[in-house]
């Protein structure tokens, strides 16, 4: 029977069933010491990994953005405050994303295929499986926790076949452990086990077929034929165990998830399982669909996430609380993720160290969609690939184009060009570039006759009860404040020039003893586009 | 068919007609037919090769209804072929009509197990366990989550068998590929069941609450016992002979712990795979190459998945140690008992939908979930009104109720104003409401199926309208058009000929107007609705961009029987008088064939006549019927065949 005439039980996730439970993973580590040892014997290497884990709907900027702040010396944002402890492991990206406003859809296809016109070929997780695979029993993993967003199907992928086809993603941690770990006809264990019920239910049958007519014959001679046919297959297929001589078998399988947390720490867990046991090298899985409209009522919130992702039409300061909570969930996955790939011996290092991975969204402000300060955070050292615990933030907005081209080229993929762009993103090595390095630019303001210009680095207020208020700091003077209607945030684009430095010019109205712009009549980028093209990117 | 379906009564069969049909009409076939249809090719899906007996003629009756048509329209044998002459055509005619006009007698079918469908499957696995396996997916508005189900996603989907239904399993393979997914589903169901969300239903099992932090491997051997004990009689539907289950029993004693555990999942794994668990049939009891009364166990079971697609629930195997089930009025209690149970939402869901081509909305899903919950879940609900809550079976087509929700209370006028008033909760876009039930008074052109909106959005233009009435309605045959039909041609220079002007040329082709004189008239009747399934008064029709007034729409009709008709509404007045008898009929046939699980065969009809004049007489309710389907002759015996016959 459908539930669909169930409202209640359709449209909100069901709600955390008790304390949430740490799947346990210490029979996992202790026989990594094993396998470590094994893998020690030859003068291997480890194998290098590939994840991405894609957080849907973007970000309040004020909270996520890191401002000011050096490569080497940088305060993490209150959004990143779940990850903070892995600051030596990242290196976190900024002025990533190039495109002034963006669909949904749009954003989530550029996230792993750089550009949403690279249609035609594969993202960059799926080149970088095709040369990092190797012998593996998966070639890659594509993972997600929602159904399908159908009205934008785009919405619902990250990964693209090479002929830039979506590829079906799984959302049960269970059936991935399954499929990963639990197949029957190569697990030494469940091998003796099938060839006892084969043995079993044939007798069981047998003893049918003493009393059957011609039609129950029939139906159990067909029964038989597949009967013998599975024995056939179980002597054709040779027991299996991981590499490294992982037992399979001591795995532990997860429990049915209550919730949405339950799930995706489930998944995670079954993620890094599966790195660990060589079972595949690269994995991409979202968190949730661009466009999400899940309700996270196991934190409490009874609104679309959708809607609250518009934080700039509907505001209230309930619905950024709400919409921060939400935002901090998916950096605690993060953590979550980051945390157990530590935990993981792998050789010399930890798992972590020989992979790299990437955490981000498909767009930055998540009110007016702009593409550009998109969260980018690659975490590992890529087993030397990336010098991480710093934090570059490019003078220009970047192609994420740029970056996919550079994580190509690390991985060994000889590739001129990926999407529109053909140079590689610098600095991710540790080499210094001026494309990181801002110009210095002076601030002023100059106010008259109800006119102002200013120039110097926008920024979003950062409090919170004032989601809609912009500032331009300006050295010894009061900071000048921004309030203006949707029209003007959305015609000028303030969020897209946000972080950056502009010469902003308006008109002004005094609010308790102080000059307010109330409406925008010029907008220039210091050192970037005024008019950010490409809208309907 | 009709009229010489309905011409029956209950005589002795004439024997001279008997060998009939071998020595005088199968010459004909092989000399004048069998080329094309069942020689060197099989043309039109007709085969004469396989039909050699009189046994086997009458098992395609409806065939001979084709072949006479054909015969007396001089369309076969084709132009470029021998003809056949007029003693041959005048032998196989009256052949026909000597067999058409023969009485038949009712009598059940050779038992046949069948596999247990996809949806059965997932129900009899849920109602064991008391818990559902599920994909974890989390759910969100607009989100499509096709196969929540972990055996709908795991089990290749099933195909309709003969009967049209996918219940007909019964030419469905089982292959290694399917056996290996019943083992994983049977091990997922197993682990979920001893796991902590399965601690209540294990408890149950064997009659003891566990506490929370009770742990697998402290399994006693009683407990063991106790557990298979209770399971394998539920799984398989009926009493296990204790020889049987002593087997089990005996590979878990003396063991303890891990071991036992390990023991107890395999013998329970072993009931889940073995052919009795997954097939229905193969344990019931009778005497072979004799009619007989289906044994007690299969009487429950067929009734349960009937009503349920599920197993019997506790009540029910009660009343099977008595034979109580026997009884017409225990079983007419229990079929109304069942329909009051939430699981008879099945009816609708598997049987309306199937029966109906419903899930062809599902090709809305991918364009608007939203719309399509809309206007999917009203016609489920209204169907699910009809056959659990006593109504007359003819409110199929004409009923005061129907089902109303957010997306679909635009198409109901004036009278979605005494809807509750629904108000979206702050912070949601969008979102699904469920249907109220909606008295109409004012709403123009509605009330029954036929007008529902996804009804006529799932069928688009006249004739997909005019088919789907004539096949699903009014449960005509008529084949797939000729290959070879030509396009609907344009106007002719100088005319602005409308659609229907122009069809109706079309249909002036003498084959062509062979089913299109049935189908026509009834979609045309609908050309009121727009394709959103919209009714468009005279005032608010749309102008075309010519601005000259669109020409207004021709809904008048001359059914083959004779009626006319000026609008739908008028329609519906004769399909509810004049043509009540066909309906009724259809709807029996098909809930018939739903209930025994394949295609109805000659015998069959005695029954489905019964029935239908019935219903027809005592303006009869689904409830009826549905009981009077139970209290059927071939719902209730079988003959059972003779022992294995070795193949020639």
């Amino acid at each position: 029977m459908s539930k669909n005439w169930n409202i209640e039980r359709r449209t909100f996730l069901r709600s955390a069933a008790g304390a949430l439970v740490p799947l346990p993973f210490l029979n996992l580590m202790e026989s990594s010491a094993k396998a470590a040892s094994l893998d020690l014997a030859g003068d291997s290497k480890p194998p290098l990994r590939f994840v991405t884990l894609f957080k849907p709907n973007g970000v309040h900027p004020p909270s996520w953005n890191i401002e000011g702040g050096k490569e080497n010396d940088f305060r993490m944002s209150p959004l990143m405050a779940p990850f903070a402890k892995h600051k030596d492991d990242l290196l976190i990206l900024d002025n990533m994303g190039d495109f002034g406003f963006s669909s949904h859809s749009n954003s989530t296809r550029r996230f792993l295929s750089g550009h949403h016109q690279n249609n035609k070929s594969a993202s960059v997780d799926q080149l970088i499986a095709d040369k990092i695979s190797g012998d593996t029993a998966h070639r890659s993993l594509e993972l997600t926790t929602e159904g399908l967003f159908t009205n934008q199907i785009d919405c619902s992928y990250i990964s693209y076949d090479k002929k830039g086809g979506r590829i079906p993603r799984e959302s049960d941690p269970q059936l991935v452990f399954d499929r990963l770990f639990r197949n029957p006809m190569r697990d030494p264990n469940q091998r003796e086990e099938i060839s006892s019920l084969l043995d079993r239910v044939r007798d069981d049958a047998k003893s049918l077929q003493r009393k059957a007519g011609r039609e129950d014959q029939e139906t159990l001679e067909e029964y038989f034929t597949v009967i013998r046919e599975t024995e056939k297959r179980l002597e054709k297929m040779a027991p299996v165990s991981g590499p490294g001589g992982v037992d399979f078998s001591s795995l532990k399988r997860p429990e049915g998830a209550a919730d949405l947390n339950e799930q995706v720490e489930s998944m995670l867990d079954v993620m890094a399982m599966a790195l660990w046991t060589d079972s595949t090298r690269c994995i991409s899985y979202m968190l949730g669909n661009s466009n999400s409209r899940m309700i996270f009522d196991f934190l409490g919130i009874r609104k679309q996430h959708h809607y609250l992702s518009h934080f700039f039409r509907n505001f209230s300061r309930e619905n950024i609380d709400s919409l921060l909570k939400i935002s901090l969930w998916h950096m605690e996955k993060f953590d979550y993720l980051l945390t157990k790939l530590k935990s993981y011996k792998d050789q010399n290092g930890s798992l972590l160290d020989h992979s790299i991975v990437l955490f981000g969204s498909g767009m930055g402000h998540s009110d007016n969609h702009t593409a550009q300060r998109i969260p980018i955070v690659l975490a590992g050292k890529g087993g030397g690939m990336l010098k991480t615990g710093r934090y570059l933030r490019y003078s220009k907005n970047q192609e994420l184009g740029r970056l996919h081209l550079s994580l190509l080229q690390k991985f060994g993929v000889d590739s001129p060009s990926y999407a529109n762009s053909s140079a590689p993103l610098p600095g991710l090595d540790g080499g210094h570039f001026e494309e990181y390095q801002e110009r210095p630019f002076d601030n002023w303001v100059k106010t008259g006759k109800g006119k102002i210009t200013v120039q110097g680095r926008l920024r979003m207020s950062d409090n919170l009860d004032e989601a809609k208020v912009f500032y331009i700091d300006v050295d010894g003077k009061a900071p000048v404040r921004i309030e203006v209607n949707f029209g003007d945030f959305h015609g000028f684009n303030l969020a897209y020039h946000v972080g950056t430095p502009i010469t902003l010019t308006g008109n002004t109205s005094e609010r308790n003893g102080r000059l307010v712009l109330t409406k925008v009549t010029d907008l220039k980028s210091v050192f970037g586009k005024s008019k950010p093209g490409k809208a309907k990117g | 068919m009709r009229s010489f379906l309905s011409a029956l009564v209950f005589t002795a069969t004439l024997p001279a007609s008997l060998l009939a049909f071998e020595k005088e009409v199968r010459p004909i076939l092989e000399h004048s037919c069998l080329k094309c249809h069942g020689g060197e090719k099989v043309k039109g899906k007709v085969d004469f090769s396989k039909i050699l007996t009189e046994q086997d003629a009458d098992a395609q009756f409806e065939l001979w209804e084709t072949v006479v048509e054909v015969l007396e329209a001089n369309e076969m044998p084709p132009e470029d072929e021998p003809h056949l002459n007029a003693a041959d055509r005048k032998t196989i005619i009256d052949w026909y009509q000597r067999r058409s006009q023969a009485s038949i007698e009712a009598k059940p079918t050779v038992f046949k197990p069948r596999r247990l469908s996809g949806p059965e499957y997932r129900n009899t696995l849920r109602s064991l366990f008391g818990f559902d396996l599920e994909i974890a997916v989390a759910e969100a508005e607009q989100t499509v989550i096709t196969d929540q189900s972990l055996v709908l996603k795991l089990l290749p989907t099933d195909p309709p068998g003969n009967s049209g239904f996918i219940n007909d399993t019964h030419r469905a393979r089982l292959s290694s590929s399917i056996w290996e997914q019943y083992l994983h589903l049977s091990n997922a169901a197993l682990e979920k069941l001893f796991s902590k969300n399965g601690r209540t239903q294990l408890g149950e099992f064997i009659g003891k609450t566990l506490p929370s932090n009770w742990q697998p491997t402290a399994l006693s051997q009683d407990q063991a016992e106790r557990l298979i004990r209770a399971f394998a009689p539920r799984a398989l539907r009926r009493p296990v002979p204790e020889k049987e289950l002593s087997k089990a029993l005996s590979t878990v004693s003396g063991k303890q712990g891990a071991a036992l555990l390990a023991a107890t999942k395999l013998e329970l794994k072993a009931i889940l795979m073995s052919p009795s668990f997954f097939y229905r049939g193969l344990l019931m009891e009778g005497e072979p190459g004799k009619q007989q009364a289906v044994d007690q166990f299969e009487l429950a079971e067929r009734l349960s998945y009937f009503l349920w697609e599920d197993r019997p629930d506790e009540e029910l195997t009660r009343l099977t140690t008595d034979g109580a089930l026997s009884n017409e009025k225990t079983m007419n209690a229990q079929v109304a008992r069942m329909l009051s149970s939430p699981k008879a939402r099945s009816l609708a869901e598997s049987f309306g939908a199937q029966w109906l081509e419903i899930n062809s909305l599902d090709g809305l899903l991918g364009k608007d979930p939203i719309r399509h919950h809309a206007l999917k879940t009203q016609t489920i609900d209204f169907l699910n009104y009809l056959f659990t809550e006593n109504r007359p079976v003819m409110e199929l087509i004409d009923s005061k109720i129907t089902f109303v929700n957010q997306g679909t209370s635009g198409f109901y006028g004036k009278d979605r104003q005494r809807m509750k008033r629904y108000t979206k909760a702050k912070g949601i876009e969008r979102q699904r409401t469920p249907n109220q039930k909606l008295e109409l008074v004012h709403a123009e052109g509605r009330g029954g199926l036929l007008t529902m909106p996804g009804i006529l959005t799932m069928n688009q233009g006249p004739i997909q309208r005019g088919t789907w009435i004539l096949r699903r309605i009014l449960g005509e045959q008529i084949g797939e058009p000729p290959a070879d039909t030509p396009p609907i041609k344009g106007s002719p220079r100088g005319q602005n000929l409308s659609f229907r002007e122009r069809f109706e040329l079309h249909r002036s082709d003498v084959t062509c107007a062979r089913c299109h004189e049935k189908i026509d008239p009834l979609g045309f009747a609908l050309e009121a609705y727009d394709q959103n399934g919209q009714f468009l008064r005279a005032t608010d029709r749309p102008k075309k961009k010519s601005n000259k007034p669109a020409p207004p729409v021709d809904t008048s009709g001359k059914l083959p029987s004779g009626e006319t008709f000026e609008t739908f509404g008028e329609l519906k007045a004769i399909l509810l008088t004049k043509k009540r008898e066909p309906i009724v009929r259809n709807i029996v046939e098909h809930t018939l064939s739903y209930a025994l699980c394949r295609k109805l065969v000659r015998n069959d009809q005695p029954i489905v006549d019964a029935i239908t004049k019935n219903l027809c007489e005592n303006d009869g309710t689904w409830q009826d019927l549905f009981q009077q389907v139970a209290n059927s002759l071939p719902f209730r015996e079988t003959i059972i065949e003779t022992a294995p016959i070795s193949h020639e």
